[in-house]
């Protein structure tokens, strides 16, 4: 019974301190913006495996699908203010960068899904790492837990 | 490529060494040179994605994460999903995957043709009517246990 009461108590001031952004706590804000780029990643790795011809090709439409479907929530993912996980403060401090790096991540991508779609995936990769500008924003904004 | 692909930076060595070697030979079966890590790292590639799709659509579920974008989340299932047949296909028991995957091939590749269809519908529910028409189809559409229960190895 306390703690039923404690634990509202503490609900109602999180629910206080709830940035503007949604009811997301931070924690749950964290752990979905990694659903997301975890998401990439492995759609990245296994277009990579394509790429090297380890892997047949016949999914290759399928993955740039996803991967542009995925890059296009990241942003929104972001505009929470929930500093954690291996994000560095920077993202939000300096949110004009990070935000225009995302959206070009993000309209890239859009591109290559749709360049493939109209005229075959050949066409499509012919961008694909400059589309793929991960390693660019990480090396920035991501501070990498071993 | 290196500079997107963890642990696959080798991976345009690859594509002019092997591939220059191997590329449009027409006497290789279609898996000839995928060897067998790599056919099982690419199914887990397509199935780790569905994990972090259904966690992302679970949090809006629980109300925890805001469910504007659910249904962009349940199309990147819903594409997916469509793509595990392929990534089935090569017999290379291993990785989670018991050997009746491919002993039960029928069964297997049935299940999978339905989860397609499921998350398809799943998709075009979430589109047109949002967090609240999805959720009670989520439970049914995602038939990813009952498959895992019969098919997967559970390993630490
Ligand atoms: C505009 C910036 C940006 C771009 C572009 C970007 N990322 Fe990220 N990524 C981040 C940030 C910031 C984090 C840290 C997030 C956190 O932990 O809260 C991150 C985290 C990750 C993680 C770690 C997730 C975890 O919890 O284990 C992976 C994996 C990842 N990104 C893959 C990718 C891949 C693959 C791409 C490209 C296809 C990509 N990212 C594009 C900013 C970016
Ligand atoms: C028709 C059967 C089937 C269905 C349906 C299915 N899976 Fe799987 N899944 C497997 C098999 C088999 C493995 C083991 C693959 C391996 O390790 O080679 C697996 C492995 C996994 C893994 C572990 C990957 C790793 O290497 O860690 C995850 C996560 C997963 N599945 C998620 C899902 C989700 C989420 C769904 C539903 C949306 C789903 N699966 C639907 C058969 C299925």
């Amino acid at each position: 019974m306390m703690r039923a009461t404690r634990a509202a108590a503490f609900g109602a001031a999180a629910i206080m301190l709830m940035p503007a952004a949604g009811h997301a706590d931070g924690k749950e804000t964290i752990e979905y913006r990694q659903h997301i780029m975890k998401t990439l990643n492995e759609q990245s790795a296994a277009l990579g495996q394509i790429l090297s011809t380890t892997i047949p090709g016949d999914n290759t439409a399928a993955h740039l699908e996803a991967i542009a479907l995925a890059a296009s929530l990241a942003l929104k993912a972001f505009e929470a203010k929930a500093p954690g996980g291996e994000a560095k403060p920077e993202v939000w401090s300096n949110w004009a960068d990070f935000s225009k790096r995302m959206n070009d991540f993000s309209r890239k991508t859009a591109e290559m899904a749709k360049i493939s779609r109209e005229q075959g995936t050949d066409a499509a990769l012919a961008n694909v790492v400059d589309a793929l500008s991960c390693k660019g924003c990480h090396d920035v904004y991501r501070a990498e837990k071993k | 490529m290196i500079l997107l692909l963890r642990n696959r930076s080798a991976a345009l060595l690859k594509l002019t060494l092997v591939g220059a070697a191997f590329m449009g030979t027409s006497l290789l079966p279609v898996n000839a040179f995928a060897d067998d890590q790599e056919v099982i790292d690419y199914r887990e590639h397509v199935m780790k994605t569905m994990g972090e799709q259904v966690a992302a659509m679970n949090q809006m579920r629980q109300a925890k994460i805001a469910p504007e974008n659910l249904a962009v989340h349940a199309e990147i299932l819903a594409v997916t999903a469509a793509t595990a047949k392929n990534a089935f296909t090569p017999r290379v028991v291993g990785g989670k995957a018991k050997a009746e995957v491919w002993a039960n091939w029928q069964d297997f590749s049935k299940r999978l043709n339905e989860l397609v269809a499921a998350t398809a519908d799943l998709a075009k529910t979430a589109k047109q009517g949002g967090l609240a028409a999805a959720a009670p189809k989520m439970e049914s559409a995602l038939t990813c246990k009952g498959c895992h229960d019969v098919y997967r190895e559970e390993k630490k």
